[in-house]
């Protein structure tokens, strides 16, 4: 008897299986991501929260299986222009998501725009991806530069912050984070008492520039710092006892729940501002973290959750045009319409830019339990770009 | 040497019977493949003059493809310059900085001339990386291609660009094989064999290396052109040691001393790392598809097998073969 059920099943499962397979092709989903090379950690990171996405929206629409098809850019733009042409021309994803370095992001702008392929950038934040050089095909679920930063200025400002002092590495990014803060902060009547642009990758120590805020004795300072320098900078900013005279704000990721726990005690009092923060208390979130936790045994950070609001936006998409993926335009307007309330608030792309529209949450780190945590301070709600020279 | 020459005509022109081919039946992909494997391949026979025969291991290469490749985009870009008269600034301001930086690194040999031309290869680098205007570390896209709407053909399409950039290796290769069967190139191998018995005889040995250094250098901006329009795309990263190390690979990979070679090398190195960084190659071999994120270890280890087993490189092995076959054959007879 159970014999024969079980025979039974196999078979009824083998039919179905081919007849699914005749019927439909799968939907095939470039994933550029680097696996080594500098970035290796972060595109790991949306590795795991983007199949964790699917597993948790669906892995097939109108019976279509969904297929993710990994290519690795190495964080390099010639590798990343070969790897998305073999995606798009070899293995006919689709769509492409992905891409953590905005110098990849500009390397594929054009094929893309040209091959017609709807593509979701996950991290990469240059903001001219949603500015100037803005496509109907590019779309971005993660933030742009000047989006994260740009807030911070006027609330400074309010708090009574009348002087401070600017730093980052200097590349396009760091130009472009301090930038944005500048324009609101001065805008409201706050003045920049210095700024300093240490060289990226060359810089092994950052006393002189910490030495150079202290003699300019402003009320705070506004950094954007990322990774390895992020964790090293903080801990500089307490040995060099700056904690404390001067009040530390950063873009978020200076205090990212990737490696806030390596900071400790140093990363408490820093401000900061960012798109996502571990310890928002909504359902999705809970929802979100708890499948992390359960399938990786640690928080899921910001790099995730933009990962993870992706699969959702091409699943609902997808189920949206009935799973056709012949009609590329129609695939691209369908991820423009969907909007839902993902781990870190309400999410939809802002059809002017292309760029995410998404809440910011200002927090400061404060002890909790026996680690620090960033805990949030005030939501900002909606934040839009302006469309900066993009029209679509 | 000159026994190995014979067979440098016949190995170009089995090379470009073999790209023919795949370009008549190439899907849209391969001819990326192609473009990119003519315009690598530019660049490591531009090495290779350096190298293989005038013996000036450079690790600074890559720096005036980038300078190549950076005054196309300006010219086109900045100033609407038509990209045709854009690739013949590209290789004028290359030639330029390679006599400049000539004129300093040519003082040195061995080890100190690697050492410099990576000092200067990573200048290059450091001023892009700085370069605002041209967008920094982010790069700068948009460089137009090379206009053929006057022989009615839309340089756009991947199989016309392959096509272009694949006569344009065909030209750099004659024109490249035409200098060293000078007597210019001639004087270029005797620096290579015995430079100090050359200057000893008189031979103003500087200058002569400083016109290699400066004609090796105006070929890279030929392949830093054509780079500029394939991809549309520039960013410092075109300058970063790395790839002149990669170049300089290729060029032993390939067999040093012959340009055949080092466009041979070139073709291996573009399909070979294709294949290896698919995916579906290693799922194929029911290999864990991970495996592809590690293809340079893989490229690594031939790389070690090929100089073990093969110190003249591919191109020498198989000139070696073919002449071994032969003196038997004739042994025989």
């Amino acid at each position: 008897m159970h014999k024969r059920a079980s025979v039974l099943t196999i078979v009824s499962v083998l039919l179905t299986g081919c007849a699914a397979v005749a019927a439909a092709a799968p939907i095939k989903v470039g994933v550029l991501l680097p696996a080594s090379g500098v970035y290796a950690g972060l595109g790991n990171d949306q590795t795991l929260a983007l199949e964790l996405g699917f597993d948790a929206f669906g892995r097939e629409v109108a019976g279509r299986p969904i297929e993710l098809v990994y290519a690795d850019s190495e964080a390099k733009p010639s590798t990343g222009l070969a790897q998305v042409k073999r995606l798009v021309l070899r293995d006919r994803v689709d769509v492409v998501v992905g891409i953590i370095s905005s110098a990849v992001a500009g390397a594929v702008r054009d094929f893309i725009h040209n091959a017609e392929v709807p593509l979701v950038i996950t991290n990469a934040g240059n903001d001219h991806l949603t500015g100037a050089q803005c496509s109907p095909w590019i779309m971005r679920s993660s933030f742009s530069n000047a989006q994260i930063s740009r807030e911070m200025g006027p609330w400074m400002a309010d708090r009574g912050y009348r002087n401070v002092f600017l730093m980052a590495f200097d590349y396009a990014a760091g130009h472009q984070a301090m930038e944005a803060f500048r324009s609101g902060f001065v805008a409201a009547g706050g003045t920049i008492g210095g700024e300093e642009y240490p060289p990226l990758g060359e810089t092994e120590d950052f006393g002189p520039y910490l030495a150079k805020i202290r003699a300019a004795g402003p009320d705070a300072a506004y950094v954007f710092f990322a990774g390895g320098p992020a964790i090293k900078f903080v801990k500089e900013w307490a040995a060099f006892g700056l904690h404390g005279e001067v009040q530390l704000a950063g873009a978020g990721w200076l205090n990212s729940a990737l490696y806030i726990d390596a900071q400790g005690d140093d990363a408490e009092g820093t401000l900061g501002i960012l798109n996502y923060v571990p310890s928002i208390d909504t359902a999705e979130n809970h929802a979100f973290q708890e499948r992390f936790r359960a399938a990786h045994g640690r928080a899921g950070s910001e790099f995730g959750v933009a990962a993870y609001d992706t699969a959702r936006l091409i699943v609902e998409a997808l189920q949206a045009t009935g799973g056709n993926t012949d009609d590329k335009a129609a695939l691209a307007a369908a991820m423009r319409a969907i909007r839902f309330d993902g781990p870190r608030g309400p999410f939809r792309i802002d059809p002017a830019t292309n760029n995410v529209i998404q809440n910011l949450y200002i927090f400061e780190v404060q002890q909790q339990g026996d680690g620090v945590a960033a805990v949030v301070q005030e939501v900002i709600p909606h934040v839009q770009d302006a469309p900066n020279g993009c029209s679509l | 040497m000159r026994s190995r020459d014979r067979w440098q005509l016949p190995a170009a022109a089995l090379l470009a019977a073999a790209a023919a081919a795949v370009w008549w039946r190439a899907d849209l992909f391969t001819m990326e493949l192609l473009a990119e494997v003519a315009i690598l391949a530019i660049f490591t026979m531009s090495l290779q003059l350096l190298v293989g025969v005038t013996g000036m291991v450079s690790l600074g290469h890559a720096g005036f493809l980038a300078a190549g490749a950076y005054t196309t985009a300006a010219a086109t870009l900045f100033w609407g310059w038509p990209p045709a008269a854009a690739l013949v600034l590209s290789v004028a301001v290359a030639a330029l900085l390679a006599a400049a930086a000539g004129l300093f690194v040519i003082r040195l040999s061995g080890v100190f001339f690697i050492m410099i031309t990576l000092a200067v290869g990573q200048m290059f680098h450091a001023f892009f990386f700085r370069a605002q205007r041209f967008g920094g570390d982010n790069g700068l896209a948009g460089t137009p291609r090379i206009d053929l709407a006057a022989l009615g053909l839309d340089s756009g399409a991947p199989g016309t660009f392959a096509a272009f950039a694949l006569i344009c290796a065909a030209l750099v290769y004659l024109l490249l094989l035409l200098v060293t069967r000078s007597p210019f190139g001639m004087m270029l191998g005797a620096i290579h064999q015995n430079e100090s018995r050359l200057a000893s005889l008189g031979c103003p040995v500087r200058r002569y290396k400083l016109a290699a250094f400066t004609a090796a250098g105006a070929v890279a901006g030929v392949a830093g052109a054509l780079t500029a329009q394939h991809t549309g795309f520039i960013s410092p990263d075109l300058a970063f040691w790395t790839f002149s190390g990669e170049a300089l690979i290729i060029v032993i990979l390939g067999g040093s001393g012959s340009l055949a070679g080092a466009a041979a090398g070139a073709a291996v190195f573009v399909l070979l790392r294709d294949l290896l960084s698919s995916g579906s190659f290693w799922s194929g071999l029911s290999l864990p598809p991970e495996l592809a994120s590690h293809w340079q270890l893989f490229m690594g280890m031939l790389f070690i097998a090929v100089v073990l087993a093969a110190r003249d490189g591919l191109y020498g092995r198989l000139a070696w073969l073919i002449e071994a076959l032969h003196t038997r054959r004739r042994a025989r007879r």
